[in-house]
């Protein structure tokens, strides 16, 4: 990622969803890690997607 | 009014399926009409046979695997009777991400702060939730309901996506984006919203 290692909320859940898409270089890994640590909103975030993830995978089998 | 037989039950319980099924035509073949003639068929065709149901799998994944042969069937026709025609589908636009914009404000923070979901897992075994769930879906743009249906309900690999959907990598994850960040803020809204103000 750029040289600027801040990563706003708009980014982080950006990165949250490329998680799912591939896999993360170092960088975003702890850029992202960082922001987390520090906002509970995007951990929220985080933890939706997976429970969406789960949710859509379950209605596959109605 | 008299109970209803043996065969109208059954059919209503296929029935119920109808709305999933029909998300599962349309991801595929991408074209209404078509979705519903698959739909109607694999319908048909489960109603004759359905004494072949063996209950080993869920009446749905019985259902999607007879749809299956009928998308395919169509696909094949549909790629007869059209040899080339464009989408007519919203256009994306490579790395605009106004849209953004309407979910985080100037300095990058959520418009609407996501909330903990409180006992998320419980939900699954709500009718109701999936009542939601699937007004939710049906609240993304059509584009965006094809891409994730089949990359997060069916678990298709997004290379194949783009391919089928004519559009690059990028494009479909920012695709995908949009679609998980409206979905959860509708499941908010509608669901996990709602629960808290019960007292769940």
């Amino acid at each position: 990622m750029a040289a600027d290692s801040r990563v706003d909320c708009r980014r982080a859940s950006r990165l949250l969803s490329l998680a799912c898409e591939r896999e993360l270089d170092t960088a975003e890994v702890q850029a992202l890690r960082r922001h987390l640590d520090a906002c509970l909103m995007c951990r929220n975030f985080s933890a939706q997607l997976d429970f969406m993830r789960k949710a859509a995978k379950k209605y596959s089998r109605g | 009014m008299p109970a209803p037989s043996a065969a109208e039950s059954r059919f209503g319980e296929i029935e119920s399926h109808r709305a999933y099924l029909m998300r599962y035509a349309l991801a595929q073949l991408r074209d209404a009409q078509l979705a519903e003639e698959a739909v109607q068929e694999a319908l048909l065709a489960a109603l004759e046979s359905i004494g072949g149901f063996d209950g080993r799998s869920s009446l749905r994944t019985w259902l999607t695997s007879i749809l299956r042969f009928k998308v395919v069937d169509l696909q094949r026709r549909a790629i007869k009777e059209r040899a080339h025609e464009s989408l007519d589908e919203e256009h994306v636009g490579g790395d605009d991400e106004g849209w953004l914009d309407d979910h985080f404000d100037e300095t990058g923070h959520w418009r609407v702060p996501p909330q903990a979901w409180s006992d998320p897992e419980a939900s699954l075994d709500q009718r109701r939730f999936w009542e939601a769930f699937e007004h939710c879906l049906s609240g993304l743009s059509s584009m965006a309901g094809r891409v994730f249906f089949r990359r997060e309900v069916l678990g298709d690999d997004t290379a194949a996506i783009c391919k089928d959907e004519n559009i690059t990598a990028s494009n479909c994850w920012v695709i995908l984006h949009r679609a998980r960040i409206a979905l959860r803020g509708c499941l908010e809204a509608n669901w996990f919203g709602e629960a808290r103000s019960r007292g769940r």
